[in-house]
């Protein structure tokens, strides 16, 4: 009885990831992610990648917003810094644990974003795009406002972390020791939260839910012309965009165990927007692949030439340009579609646009087709 | 109190309303939204200060003239390299801004290797006393100079035969293109003119009111320019004039009234830009979006 | 009570009244075709009915129900289509995706029963307009003549009591237009009750289908009737070749 399910799902496993060779780049690239402890990177390193962890949830919950249905967001920010300063003041309050706070900040964020489409949903292009920007701005402006409920500057400190250090310190391990356990616990619960992200970012995105989205991305009068509640999904997809990005937010505030208002600083709003387009716009994983990207950059910059802090700003510089040039000249939706793009001609996979969010794709190995329309296809041949 | 009030804002107000005037001119007749316009201000003032100041140590009126040109020209070189290819795309041409502001911001951060603030030279030293306040001349002139500018592109756009094509590209881009006007050279002048007016805008207030520059100083003008285009409505220069009072008489109120709070004057501009966007989209004088298009 | 009825429909841009006091009647199972030349106010009256722009006077009645000032989407669930003189195909999408759209909102997915899924549906509403070869290809990819068959099947797959289509025969070659003569024609035998209305310019192919004709000119009404009656109005010869003589 096990045998035989554990030989179905082998085979499943066979028809929906190993023949895709996208796919099969992306289990890979996950396996490989979470073996990265293995090879014993050093502290400070892990602590990057954790944080990189929760960034790479922040972009792929833009992405979903921007790439999909196509509204610009430049102050996502906004999200992350409302999830980070609920949970902390839900702490700060009523001394919740934080399996509490987490939830309920989720919940907070994904009101506070449906709220808030109202009015944003009405303006559209650039001006969504600075609105955006202004409610960002305007949130870290508030901050300051209520000095004694925010702190200000200094924020609401001392918060509870996820994995509390005295559950790592053991007999005969040493402090520096417990304290990377302790980071590399971090690292696998932002691992498997990215990985749930990404799964339900891509469900959502797979289905006709998703095939909504982009309709209303192409052309929205023809959506409503098809019978599409257009402003229904487009607060859907701000305030599921919302969401993870404020979980991504409290995973933030529990890791370093304060709140403050550089959760909100303008350059983390853009930090998806330049990400994104290295990695690929409209896909969920280009964002995040793109993330990875800077932060190693950024990581490997910083550790050559150390004593000269100049040069991480050159990185960063270099990055921009690099963007500036890839949208330029060839890839107007980033680097990591172009890739993923001649991964599929390999498998004589059909001819697609560069440009615009990836749904539908079909695949030949052994002339047989998978994938939702392929299904139709071989119904269709009954 | 009351008089700085009414005299300083009448006096940004100008510099503010040219400043947008800029912004708008390049949406009105490319859809282009440049938000690297604030970074074309902060070139301004960089660039009159390696004039004056910092490197050829030249006359300050010749800086005046020479800087906006020399923003001109890279302006119009930007245009066309970064942005006329993605020009189709509202999301690339957005992205492609952005990265523009942020790469300068670094370059001048790196450029300026730890001197954080630059000192800008007034344009003409000395002050006069009028109704009970010191202005410096600088401001005065760079009052009178905004206020000439904006006249003269008034006219320019409404007479001259560039400045109709200009109008005409900003109505109907086909009709245009069909009369064989060169749509792209129009582009190309109409981003000289827009950073150029930024430049002659960031020259004035860093030079007749901050007494400093900054990296960090291209996102204000940017916010400023956006409120008072989306409250004056697109497309009119009427609306921009009024809109530029409107923000600047409501930053100057807000500084005087709170000289202490820095972050309050980042604010206002926001907090216009979301009270027009609620209550009327299509700002004071613009035209409505009809089949929402 | 009618199927359709617009009473007194005004809609003014700014000097020009596009449409000025326009009122008619369509029933059940009527075929009914609006022409006029270029600028006659067609299209903002199609605009108008289906949502796209507010009237600044007048009442649209849908089965007896006000839905002058309802929302696109809202009057599409209530039971009209429509087409698009330009066609607006979801560029990103399959050809069978753009009809998933379709089907995916309240009153398409309405019909959709347990055993049939949304592929199934879509790919029958494919069928009927002859697109199943084209099924997989992403939609920017698809000629003109095509695409125009789709915007067809997305209206079709609301399940419409009244199909408005916008210049349906523009751009296509007589083969084309031969096709989509007998589609509409099949399309009302499939559906004895629904109403269809047609713009169009290409009046020899639009004289075949309809059974009564409307003619707007600079906004107003100027006549109404059969066909062949229309064919002899005067004044409408006159409005189509100009004031000659």
């Amino acid at each position: 009885m096990v045998t035989t399910y554990l030989r179905r799902a082998y085979s499943s496993f066979l028809a929906h990831v190993v023949d895709i060779p996208p796919r099969l780049l992306a289990f890979i690239l996950i396996l490989l992610w979470a073996s990265v402890p293995v090879f014993k990177p050093d502290g400070y390193t892990l602590t990057i990648l954790v944080s990189t962890n929760i960034w790479a949830i922040f972009v792929a919950s833009w992405d979903l917003l921007v790439g999909f249905t196509g509204q610009m967001s430049l102050g996502h920010a906004l999200f992350y810094g409302i999830g980070g300063y609920s949970t902390a003041l839900l702490f700060k309050y009523f001394q919740l644990p934080v399996w509490i706070t987490i939830p309920l900040s989720v919940v907070v964020v994904f009101s506070f974003a449906i709220i808030l489409s109202y009015p944003a949903l009405r303006v559209k292009g650039p001006y969504l795009a600075m609105t955006t920007m202004a409610f960002a701005l305007i949130a870290s402006s508030v901050l300051y406002i209520f000095p004694e409920i925010t702190g200000a500057d200094s924020g609401v400190r001392k918060l509870p972390l996820l994995f509390p250090l005295k559950l790592f310190r053991r007999e005969g391990i040493s402090a520096l020791e417990s304290v990377y356990q302790q980071t590399l616990a971090y690292y696998y619960f932002t691992f498997i939260s990215l990985v749930i992200t990404l799964l339900i970012l891509y469900k959502v995105t797979h289905s006709k839910t998703g095939i909504v989205l982009v309709s209303v991305l192409d052309d929205e009068l023809a959506s409503k012309a098809s019978g599409i509640n257009v402003d229904k999904f487009k607060v859907m997809a701000f305030a599921l965009s919302a969401l993870f990005a404020g979980y991504a937010g409290c995973l933030q505030v529990h890791f370093v165990s304060f709140a403050d208002p550089g959760l909100f600083a303008l350059t983390f709003s853009f930090l998806p927007v330049i990400v994104t387009i290295l990695g690929g716009i409209g896909t969920i994983y280009g964002p995040v692949i793109g993330v990875f990207v800077y932060q190693i950059l950024n990581e490997i910059f910083f550790r050559k030439v150390i004593k000269i802090p100049l040069e991480i700003y050159q990185a960063k510089l270099l990055i921009f340009i690099a963007v500036i040039l890839i949208l330029v000249i060839k890839w107007p939706r980033g680097i990591g579609r172009f890739i993923t793009d001649k991964l599929k001609d390999l498998e004589e996979a059909r001819d697609i646009d560069e440009r615009g969010p990836r749904i539908w794709k079909t695949y030949k190995k052994k002339g047989k087709k998978i994938g939702v329309i392929a299904r139709v296809r071989a119904r269709l041949k009954k | 109190m009351i008089e700085s009030i009414i005299i300083v804002g009448l006096m940004t107000s100008m510099i503010y309303a040219l400043l947008a005037l800029g912004f708008t001119l390049i949406y009105g007749v490319s859809g282009v939204v440049n938000l690297a316009h604030g970074t074309f201000f902060m070139i301004g003032a960089y660039m009159f200060y390696l004039i004056t100041g910092g490197v050829f140590h030249l006359d300050p009126r010749l800086g005046l003239i020479a800087a906006p040109v020399v923003v001109g020209i890279m302006g119009a070189v930007t245009y066309r390299i970064i942005i006329h290819p993605v020009i189709r795309d509202e999301v690339s041409t957005l992205v492609a801004t952005v990265c523009l502001a942020i790469a300068t911001q670094q370059l001048v951060l790196l450029g300026t290797k730890g001197l954080f603030m630059v000192p800008v030279e007034p344009i003409v030293p000395g002050y006069t006393t009028f109704w009970g306040l010191a202005l410096t001349y600088s401001s005065i002139l760079a009052f009178a100079i905004s206020a000439a500018l904006y006249i003269f592109l008034w006219i320019f756009i409404s007479k001259v035969k560039v400045g109709k094509a200009m109008r005409a590209a900003s109505q109907d881009l086909e009709a245009t293109m069909l009369m064989g006007v060169n749509t792209t050279r129009v582009y190309i002048l109409t981003m000289a003119l827009s950073t150029a007016l930024a430049a002659v805008a960031g020259i004035s207030i860093s030079s007749a009111y901050l007494g400093v520059a900054y990296p960090y100083m291209w996102f204000h003008p940017l916010a400023l320019s956006f409120a008072i285009v989306i409250l004056g409505g697109l497309g009119s220069i009427k609306g921009t004039l009024v809109g530029g009072f409107i923000v600047g008489y409501a930053e100057t109120a807000v500084k005087t009234l709170y000289p202490t709070s820095a972050s309050i004057v980042t604010v206002v501009p926001m907090v216009i830009i979301v009270l027009v966007l609620v209550l009327r989209p299509k700002g004071l004088f613009g035209k409505r979006i009809e089949l929402e298009e | 009570m009618h199927l359709l009825q617009i009473e007194n429909l005004t809609k003014r841009f700014g000097g020009l009244t596009a449409v000025d006091n326009v009122s008619f009647h369509i029933d059940e199972g009527e075929i009914v075709g609006v022409i006029g030349p270029n600028g006659a106010g067609k299209t903002t009256l199609f605009n108008l009915i289906s949502g796209f722009l507010n009237a600044d006077s007048g009442i649209v009645k849908f089965k007896g129900e006000n839905i002058t000032r309802a929302a696109p989407h809202e009057i599409v669930n209530k039971g009209i289509a429509r087409t698009f003189q330009v066609v607006r195909p979801f560029r990103h999408l399959p050809v069978i995706a753009n009809v998933m759209v379709a089907l995916r909102s309240p009153r398409g997915s309405r019909k959709i029963e347990w055993i049939k899924t949304f592929e199934r549906k879509a790919v029958d509403m494919l069928e009927d307009v002859g697109l199943t070869e084209l099924m997989l290809e992403p939609a920017e990819n698809v000629g003109h003549g095509d695409l125009k068959r789709l915007e067809m099947a997305r209206a079709l797959a609301t399940e419409p009591d009244l199909l408005m289509l916008d210049e349906p025969f523009g751009g296509l070659n007589p083969l084309e237009t031969d096709f989509l003569t007998k589609s509409i024609q099949r399309i009302h035998l499939d559906n004895p009750m629904r109403g269809i209305v047609i713009v169009e310019h290409k009046l020899y192919a639009l004289m075949k289908i309809v059974k009564r004709v409307i003619v707007l000119h600079q906004g107003r009404k100027i006549a109404e009737g059969k066909p062949e009656e229309i064919a002899k109005n005067k004044e409408v010869i006159e409005v189509y070749m100009g004031k000659a003589m």
